[in-house]
């Protein structure tokens, strides 16, 4: 039996004030646990019925999936979580905003901290009974319908845990929010502030760092909040839903898990500390600690000053003067809009004006920072005797990653953590010339996302401009190209001993035709590829043209790539043995006809120019869209069989033919169209009625040039 | 006994107690009076320990009150406008009470209910003010607390039920040695109850005395004396604090024990005279006139 002042005495009386949230937390738990359960289940079922399953196994599998995305990790919940915390938080501590209740609970003789620790731990119960009972409440539902297993207990434990800690710092955000505030409108306000600032502050950088420096780069940096557990949640919950081992959860879920555990701590500790140091005269004001106040009203105005500025300098094409004076607008209007809600007096609208000094002055020299570059970032080359390693990400050249548990990862990500040149000296070459140079005066601009390690254990990421026409940038990117880091770093297949593992499907394609090739032989034909690929280079990256494509198909559906040249011996001899290569080069025996449309591109560009001087002078203002009505389009279509020959051996396969982004080496104004002979013994498939091709640049033979003239 | 001693709060630039310093001693009824804003609240949560004062020390029974359990126990804060918790009535603050207050006397609690024609079962949301302050009082009393700290509590109640808070502050300071501390704005209010009164005035203490001192060494006398000669002899010495003169009655009130007064005029011819008793009211007056107070503007209004 307790004695009536005892510890759980205090904490039944303390329930008794919060009937309320117990009833709010009890019956939100059930109505989202339980009916996330029911509505996941009843589709399934209903999918069942109309005959979408067509096995019983494949239907219990449903099952299973669908309770343990009800139960387990799911994006409707974590919102709801951190609103459930915040709200059991303010409940709990909200007297000290009313000074009748101040005297009463702070003049009878109950200890700080008992009533602190009472208030805590009921809320704390509040919540874990509340979600255990929707818990549950949902398993016995998903259970009666046969869709509970090991898996779907385990996720949902998982999932109980880590809801349990974003509960956690949710709910000790809210203590401390009331322990710094007088009232629950500012409470709200200083909850959002410490939950949103990283993020809001992060963003902020980011976008003056877009606006402002040319050689900013957002991939390779790790922008990411670090302390904000709802981008957590965002950034992960995906990814947990989606692996299938509850190992692999853990693994992924328990260092977030960890983190957001100190986080919460600390949350906590500052929150006894405000509690400890309150006055209980702070009922109803804004703010409990006036010294808070200066620190609060300039750390809101600087980033919501940065954040108008931004906005401003958006919506206006770039207008840098209107930026700066949307930011000391915004530093003003938001220092006098705090100052308002200290004191809920309008009159007080110009109180203090030395703090808003400070975030007028903070805010201008943010501004200053980033408009004329005082730190010099884009001035920034490591010194080559600094650079531990660099990677580089081309912005032209995109394949699929993924990670050890097969889940697919940005490329930057990928490259970051696979990829290290010890060569720097090529790298900083190309950033000193891209330094040097405007993109606009360059040929053939293209984009390096650069990142420096440096042996101090910093990384820098940069963007370098480098230009594809120029030989000395060539040159340089062919120093890059040819080291095996670059080609392991960037190549997954190169350093994935189980790239091929789950393979289900392999097939060659040259463009017409499509060969099977057993997936046995998969890894027979990557070392062939890898083989091949030591030939690769900046020269075969940006001008070569493969003669066809090899295809892996995996087991969930997903596809990789690997282009074949005509220099792969290896790889084609693999092919060979497999009886699946068939060369890019067409036979004009086999082709019917081929169509070549010139579109004239220059021809309609002139028109569109008169068109649009004409409007200008007539409107005295640029059109926003201009029509022509003439047609430079010309179609021919050859059949001469030496005509064809001729064509066939200047065309590529329209499908191979920019691997690295580089279409300046085709002829954009010809479309060519190969129609086979419907009786051709060449296995092309017979699905498609033509298959596209292009020219190389320069490639074009006259008598196409001629009979595809445009004449009026 | 509760000693204070240069207390001093300050809320913002406002200086709310400025070195107040008052002891209050065991079984004793301790009036603070002052105007709104004098302070007196402001004391009282101090004494409470309900806030912390910025300077100065509140001690009860030689323990600082401010975070200190022990201290606590031995207090009940009745503030100016007491909290009962939404939907609850009577019994629900009894048990809250009750345990909180390791003394709660429940029985007794019911008992005066019953006397006070207060329903333990109506919602106090329901409860008229008086009616709230009574069933504030009550619980006071029932926690067997040392000290009783009213805040403007006796305001608004009704000469019966005063009567009747009044005859259960008399019993349990007999049997248990209660000593309430009683703050009002209105002089009137503590004239029959007090022994002790302390006056707050803008923050700082007017004075604080026992009523029963400032009762004896006050006197107002009316009398007609027989000549000018006689009223020069009988008042020669004596400090006169006031002097009024209707014809030839003279209505004087001075400083001095009633036997000294009584010798005096016993010593000169006198047409007519007599000792007059004074009003608490009219002690202050001349009490804080001295000082140069006008206690009809402070107090009185």
């Amino acid at each position: 039996m307790t004695s009536k002042n005892s510890f759980w005495a205090s904490c039944r009386e303390n329930h008794k004030r919060r009937i309320w949230v117990w009833i709010v937390a009890v019956l939100s738990q059930l109505l989202v646990y339980g009916g996330m359960t029911m509505v996941y289940l009843s589709r399934i079922r209903s999918f069942y019925e109309g005959g979408t399953y067509r096995t019983r196994q494949a239907f219990e599998e449903a099952m299973y999936q669908a309770a343990r995305d009800a139960l387990g990790f799911s994006d409707n919940v974590y919102p709801f979580i951190m609103i459930l915390g915040a709200i059991i938080g303010i409940q709990g501590f909200s007297y000290l905003y009313d000074r009748r209740k101040v005297d009463m609970y702070h003049s009878v003789p109950v200890a700080k901290g008992r009533r602190f620790a009472v208030v805590y731990l009921n809320g704390l119960m509040i919540y874990v009974v509340s979600y255990l009972a929707g818990l549950f409440v949902s398993m016995v539902l998903a259970g009666a319908q046969g869709a509970v297993n090991a898996a779907v207990i385990s996720d949902a434990g998982l999932a109980f845990l880590w809801n349990l800690f974003l509960f956690l710092v949710s709910y000790h955000m809210m203590i401390l929010s009331v322990m710094l505030t007088g009232n629950r409108f500012v409470t709200a306000c200083v909850y959002l502030f410490l939950g949103l600032f990283e993020i809001c502050a992060n963003a902020m950088k980011n976008a003056l760092s877009w606006d402002f420096y040319d050689t900013y780069t957002i991939a390779f940096k790790d922008s990411a909040p670090k302390l904000s557990v709802y981008y957590d949640c965002t950034a992960n919950i995906w990814q947990l839903k989606n692996l299938k081992e509850a190992g692999e959860k853990a693994a992924l879920a328990f260092p977030i898990m960890g983190k957001w555990a100190v986080i919460a701590a600390v949350f906590l500790a500052l929150s006894w500390i405000a509690y400890r140091k309150r006055a209980s005269e702070a009922a109803g004001k804004a703010i409990a600690f006036p010294v808070l106040k200066p620190f609060l009203k300039v750390a809101v105005a600087i980033p919501g000053a940065l954040l108008i500025g931004s906005l401003v300098y958006d919506s206006s094409n770039g207008n840098v003067t209107l930026m700066a004076a949307g930011m000391l607008a915004g530093a003003v209007i938001i220092c006098a809009a705090m100052e308002v809600l200290y004191a809920f007096d309008i009159r007080c609208i110009l109180k203090h004006l030395p703090s808003t000094g400070v975030a007028i002055a903070g805010v201008l020299a943010i501004f200053c920072i980033f408009k004329w570059d005082l730190t010099g970032y884009d001035k920034y080359i490591p010194d080559q005797n600094r650079v531990e390693s660099i990677a580089i990400s081309l912005d032209s050249y995109y394949d699929n990653y993924w990670d050890e548990n097969r889940q697919y990862i940005n490329s930057d990500d990928y490259i970051k953590e696979n990829m290290f040149l010890t060569d720097a000296k090529p790298v900083l070459a190309l950033a000193a010339m891209s330094r040097q140079t405007d993109a606009e005066d360059m040929g053939q601009s293209r984009t390096l996302q650069v990142l420096y390690r440096l042996k101090s254990g910093r990384e820098k990421a940069r963007r370098v401009v480098v230009d594809y026409d120029d030989p000395k940038a060539v040159a340089y990117l062919d120093q890059i190209f040819k080291t095996d880091e670059f080609k392991r770093g960037i190549f997954q297949v190169m350093t994935d001993e189980k790239y091929c593992d789950g393979v289900t499907k392999i097939s060659y394609s040259n463009g017409p035709v499509r060969t099977a090739i057993p997936a046995k032989e998969a890894d027979a034909l990557r070392a062939a590829w890898i083989k091949d690929m030591e030939q690769f280079d900046f020269k075969l990256a940006k001008d070569g043209m493969p003669c066809g494509q090899i295809t892996l198909s995996y087991a969930d559906y997903s596809q990789r790539e690997w282009y074949v040249y005509d220099t792969f011996t290896e790889t084609i001899a693999c092919l060979k043995k497999n009886e699946a290569f068939y060369p890019a080069q067409l036979n004009a025996e086999d082709v019917d006809y081929i169509t070549v449309v010139n579109y004239h591109n220059e021809l309609t560009q002139e028109a569109v120019d008169m068109a649009v001087d004409e409007s200008v002078a007539r409107e005295g203002d640029m059109p926003i869209d201009v029509a022509i009505d003439v047609d430079y389009t010309v179609t021919e279509n050859f059949t001469d069989r030496a005509q064809l020959e001729e064509i066939l051996s200047e065309i590529h396969c329209s499908y191979f033919t920019s691997p690295w982004g580089n279409y300046n080496g085709i002829e954009d104004n010809y479309s060519v169209n190969v129609v086979f002979k419907k009786d051709s013994d060449y296995p092309y498939e017979r699905d498609s009625y033509y298959f596209n091709y292009v020219f190389v640049k320069g490639q074009v033979p006259d008598f196409v040039a001629e009979a595809t003239a445009y004449t009026e | 006994m509760i000693e204070i001693h240069n207390l001093t709060k300050r809320f913002d630039q406002i200086k709310a107690v400025d070195e107040v310093s008052v002891a209050i001693r065991e079984k004793t009824v301790f009036g603070l009076i002052g105007t709104n804003g004098a302070g007196k609240s402001t004391v009282l949560r101090m004494i409470a320990g309900v806030i912390k004062p910025d300077e100065g020390t509140v001690a009860v029974d030689n323990m600082p009150v401010y975070d200190n359990v022990e201290a606590k126990k031995r207090l009940f804060f009745i503030a100016d406008e007491p909290y009962f918790f939404a939907n609850a009535n009577a019994q629900t603050m009894e048990r809250y009470y009750s345990g909180v207050y390791e003394a709660f006397d429940k029985e007794e609690f019911y008992r005066y209910l019953e006397k006070f024609s207060l329903d333990k079962n109506r919602k106090i949301g329901t409860f008229s003010k008086g009616m709230k302050k009574q069933l504030a009082l009550l619980l006071g009393i029932c926690a067997h607390t040392k000290y009783i700290l009213c805040d403007e509590t006796f305001d608004g109640l009704d000469p019966v039920m005063r009567q009747g808070i009044k005859s259960i502050f008399a019993k349990e300071m007999e049997e248990r040695g209660l000593t309430p501390v009683i703050a009002s704005h209105n002089l009137r209010e503590l004239e029959d109850i007090c022994d002790h009164v302390g006056l707050l005035h803008k923050g700082g203490v007017l004075l604080s005395k026992d009523l029963e001192d400032m009762k004896c060494n006050i006197q107002k006398v009316q009398c007609v004396f027989a000549t000018v000669d006689d009223e020069i002899k009988a008042l020669n010495g004596l400090e006169i604090l006031k002097k009024e003169q209707r014809g030839s009655l003279s209505t004087i009130t001075l400083r001095s024990g009633r036997e000294e007064v009584e010798a005096r005029l016993a010593t000169v011819d006198t047409v007519f005279y007599e000792v007059l008793p004074l009003s608490l009211e009219e002690i202050f007056i001349s009490e804080t006139e001295v000082v140069g107070y006008d206690i009809k503007k402070l107090i009185l209004g």
